[in-house]
């Protein structure tokens, strides 16, 4: 985990620039919002300089009904050559929360790399068998510890 | 210590073993050996109480009934597993897992120890200096997983009553072989019990004065 990380606890709006300029090493990037109660919205933008690479994470979790409405937005302009930019989305909404996590793509040049994967849920089977397996069985709180740990 | 009468275990409709029976006292090792689909790491899982294992028989670890119990209330109980194919597991970073084990056992190290404990033991497996504060097996290989496991087990030994080892020795260099050995005796040593599944020759060789071949049973 990079030193990029920033989290964000019960906020209403959040929007964010990024430029990614790493060439040699993949630049992270993390952003955390934990909601337990209202709504948020947040945009966050990444704007790779050319011949980057960077690794944009985006970790959302909400309890309690709260709401998360969240887009993450790669820009790459037609000068920008060699990008290479992976966005992936992670999202745990517990209590009949609601999260849209949406990646979105502008890409003026053929010229680069660009991924993106999204995940929402609970937990996987055989995660929560292993946390089982440790006597944790407050999943919630095991993620939400975690996640605050990065603040 | 640990007892288990006529233990039998399906997977869906089909039959993994049938009538296993156990005795073990605290302090000692059982090696489980057996073919390919004889059982032996099912027969773990079982004893770890994965739901997906159905099985009938009993289980009783110091005089508790462990079959009546829920997987999480058997770790409680001092049931350690480590398993042979950890995952890795979104969002949740090893400091905060190991913290959150601290805490289901009632604390046996406080916060500080816990961090200087944990640092230690992962620099002694040689794993990476911002291991604990990475995402759980993020990015990690066979290898490192496995002694992520041998970590945790190293940690919360002395609340270990039964230790489950899983093939611990799969994709270890050899030089960190002898830290299972070293494991299963501290954990003996503590007066806990050790199952060991394993196809390290060695490992095997060591610990055959007790074992229990799964494809007899079956």
């Amino acid at each position: 985990m990079s030193n990029n990380v920033r989290v964000y606890s019960n906020f209403e709006n959040v929007d964010f620039w990024c430029s990614p300029s790493s060439v040699d090493t993949v630049e992270d990037f993390t952003f955390i919002f934990i909601q337990t109660e209202g709504k948020c919205t947040a945009n966050i933008n990444v704007n790779p300089n050319a011949n980057s690479k960077s690794k944009v994470h985006v970790y959302i979790y909400a309890e309690g009904g709260a709401e998360v409405d969240c887009v993450c937005t790669l820009n790459v302009d037609k000068q920008n050559s060699g990008v290479n930019t992976d966005i992936q989305f992670r999202s745990w909404p517990f209590d009949r929360s609601k999260i849209k996590a949406r990646p979105e793509m502008f890409i003026a040049n053929s010229d680069i790399i660009a991924t993106h994967g999204n995940a929402l849920g609970g937990l996987r089977p055989e995660e929560e068998y292993y946390l089982s397996s440790r006597g944790i069985d407050n999943y919630k709180e095991a993620i939400k510890q975690s996640l605050l740990s990065y603040a | 210590m640990l007892k288990i009468k006529k233990l039998s275990a399906k997977i869906g409709d089909k039959q993994i073993f049938k009538n296993v029976n156990i005795e073990l006292s605290g302090g000692e090792c059982l090696l489980i050996t057996g073919q390919n689909g004889a059982g032996k790491s099912t027969l773990l899982h079982a004893i770890m109480g994965r739901s997906d294992i159905n099985t009938t028989g009993t289980i009783s670890l110091s005089k508790k009934a462990l079959h009546k119990m829920e997987c999480h209330e058997r770790a409680r109980e001092g049931v350690f597993l480590a398993h042979q194919t950890p995952p890795t597991i979104d969002g949740v970073n090893t400091m905060t897992l190991l913290n959150e084990i601290n805490k289901v056992h009632n604390m046996p190290y406080t916060r500080g120890e816990l961090i200087s404990q944990a640092s230690d033991k992962f620099l002694h497996m040689q794993l990476p200096d911002d291991w604990k504060k990475r995402q759980f097996n993020n990015g990690a290989s066979g290898g490192e997983r496995k002694k992520n496991e041998l970590v945790q087990a190293d940690l919360f030994k002395k609340k270990t009553k039964l230790l489950l080892l899983d093939e611990p020795d799969s994709g270890l260099e050899q030089s960190s072989r002898q830290k299972i050995v070293e494991l299963i005796e501290a954990t003996c040593l503590s007066g806990g019990s050790v199952l060991l599944v394993t196809h390290d020759k060695e490992l095997q060789a060591k610990y055959s004065d007790n074992k229990l071949d799964l494809s007899d049973v079956k």
